[in-house]
């Protein structure tokens, strides 16, 4: 006997994580996909980017999503920082597969550790209008705390895909990794393009940072539960493709989501490594690949 | 206005190995020069070199574009080719998983080129029809042919003033070499380029050259005037007739 109400809710759902899962992953796909760095810390900066959303919630009152979108300008700076660290670090010498790795990793723990430093061990949350009320719709309900954050999601996907369909900077970024060499004799600069693509991922990632603690409490090691998750929507979605992103997100949504309902939530981490490696057997060019 | 080549002695390689050793070549504007020599004599390192992907070890490039001369040795590809030079690259380096639209919006990246790509898109397909069938087509799934089609259309979306063409022989079929050349002198005279190409295919090459260079490990062995000259001369029937 089917319940038609538990499995629309556990849909519905779905799909809403599922959007929130895209903006999370939306950066991934930018630095992994598209340009090739490793870029294991990605989580660490949704973190950050939670933790400035609460900073500012508590301190000024603040909205946390409001924070988030003006600190992302920051972020996006800062990122092209970074990867103009790495470039020269490692990159340049043709040393990022392995030191590269190392230094994202050493990164994802410093920021770990600065954010327990900061803030604490506790799980922290903010405080909105809109965490609270939701959108009844028959058997169906709808929380707002679930809704913004898939809209948000969406639109950051959103812009990011106009953003290369019609930029000569975001054309250069989908051929970037496939031969820097040749995005020079139409007269780009490599580097600077992945700069500025870095530094769109990592603003993306606070924005996110800004979704995660609007849906659920926080502290500062739950990034690490997200690496999971954005390598495999990455990789499923088929790397480069930002509709493949969408898709991939919603279907680990739903999947996170049907497990937790049906098997419980202890199974749901294993999800996204399930699809990982289903995917990387069965079709590892992911759904959408080229 | 006028755009010009001069390459005044260089020498350059690659590490401790030099393959150019005092090379002077000289394009005229609204020439098309060939640059003749077989297999591993330097043909691609002097395109390299006039591109800033390899840097002489002696010597000056310099170029004149519009009145205003540009000493090129030292500076990164980006901005030789922001002043107009752009290469069609031996192995078409086409970017093969972007479609053969985006590859041609790509080649107008060069910011003089921006304003008029569409006129130049417009241009690409009108001139090449087989790539407005196929423009949403993956470039690396397409065939050799149409690859260098594409790869010869994607300089032309920056709207060069000169066309440094390297090899596009290679890989094609005979008939397609030959459409390949006509396309070349055609494109040319409608745009009003200056041109320079290196070609191993001595009998294609020279149907649409003014004049040409033949290279010999690494040094110039004979520059000719004209077509004839070159024809004639004893580098030539050597290497390319294997008389003695």
């Amino acid at each position: 006997m089917v319940n038609w109400d538990l499995l629309s809710n556990a849909l519905v759902s779905g799909v809403l994580l599922g959007g929130f899962y895209c903006a999370v992953a939306v950066g991934i796909t930018i630095a992994f996909g598209m340009l090739d760095i490793v870029n294991i810390a990605h989580p660490a900066f949704i973190m950050m980017g939670a933790f400035i959303a609460y900073f500012f919630n508590t301190s000024y009152g603040v909205d946390p999503l409001l924070a988030c979108i003006v600190a992302a300008p920051f972020a996006y700076f800062g990122g092209r920082l970074m990867y103009r660290l790495y470039y020269l670090a490692f990159e340049r010498h043709g040393e990022e597969s392995l030191q590269g790795l190392a230094f994202f990793f050493g990164l994802l723990f410093i920021i770990e550790v600065g954010l327990l430093l900061i803030f604490g061990v506790d799980y922290r949350f903010v405080e909105a209008r809109y965490i609270g009320p939701s959108i009844q719709l028959g058997f169906v309900s709808i929380p707002w705390r679930l809704l913004l954050p898939t809209i948000v999601g969406l639109a950051m996907v959103g812009a990011v895909a106009l953003f290369n369909a019609k930029t000569f900077t975001g054309r250069a970024i989908l051929a970037v990794s496939q031969d820097p060499g040749a995005l020079r004799l139409v007269g780009g600069n490599p580097v600077h393009i992945k700069e500025v693509a870095f530094g769109i991922s990592i603003a993306t990632a606070i924005v996110a940072g800004a979704l995660l603690i609007i849906i659920q409490p926080v502290e500062p090691s739950i990034g690490r539960d997200f690496i999971g998750r954005v390598f495999a929507i990455c990789v499923l979605g088929g790397m480069t493709s930002l509709p493949g992103t969408v898709i991939a997100a919603m279907l680990l949504g739903i999947a996170e989501t049907l497990t937790t309902t049906y098997l419980g939530p202890s199974w749901s981490p294993a999800i996204s490594f399930g699809i990982l490696l289903l995917t990387l057997g069965v079709r590892p060019a992911g759904i959408l690949g080229r | 206005m006028g755009s010009s080549l001069r390459i005044e002695n260089i020498d350059a390689g690659y590490g401790a190995v030099t393959v150019l050793s005092n090379v002077a070549v000289d394009v005229r504007d609204g020439e098309t020069v060939v640059m003749l020599g077989t297999n591993g004599n330097g043909k691609s390192t002097l395109m390299r070199c006039i591109t800033g992907e390899v840097v002489p070890t002696k010597g000056r490039i310099i170029a004149e574009i519009d009145g205003v001369t540009h000493d090129l040795a030292g500076r990164p590809t980006e901005a030789i080719v922001d002043l107009g030079i752009c290469l069609v690259p031996e192995g078409r380096r086409l970017f093969p998983k972007l479609t053969v639209e985006e590859n041609l919006l790509l080649g107008a990246f060069r910011k003089a080129a921006r304003p008029k790509i569409s006129d130049n898109l417009a241009f690409c397909f009108d001139a090449f029809p087989r790539l407005a069938e196929r423009k949403n087509q993956l470039a690396g799934s397409m065939s050799g042919g149409e690859q260098q089609m594409l790869a010869l259309a994607r300089a032309l979306m920056a709207s060069p003033r000169i066309l440094l063409v390297d090899e596009p022989s290679v890989g094609l079929a005979p008939i397609l070499v030959a459409r390949m050349i006509d396309k070349i002198a055609e494109l040319k005279a409608a745009l009003g380029l200056t041109v320079l190409m290196a070609e191993q295919n001595f009998e294609q090459a020279t149907r649409i050259a003014d004049r040409g260079y033949v290279l010999v490990h690494g040094q110039v062995a004979l520059a000719a005037n004209n077509i004839a000259d070159l024809r004639e001369s004893d580098v030539v029937r050597k290497l390319y007739l294997g008389l003695d």
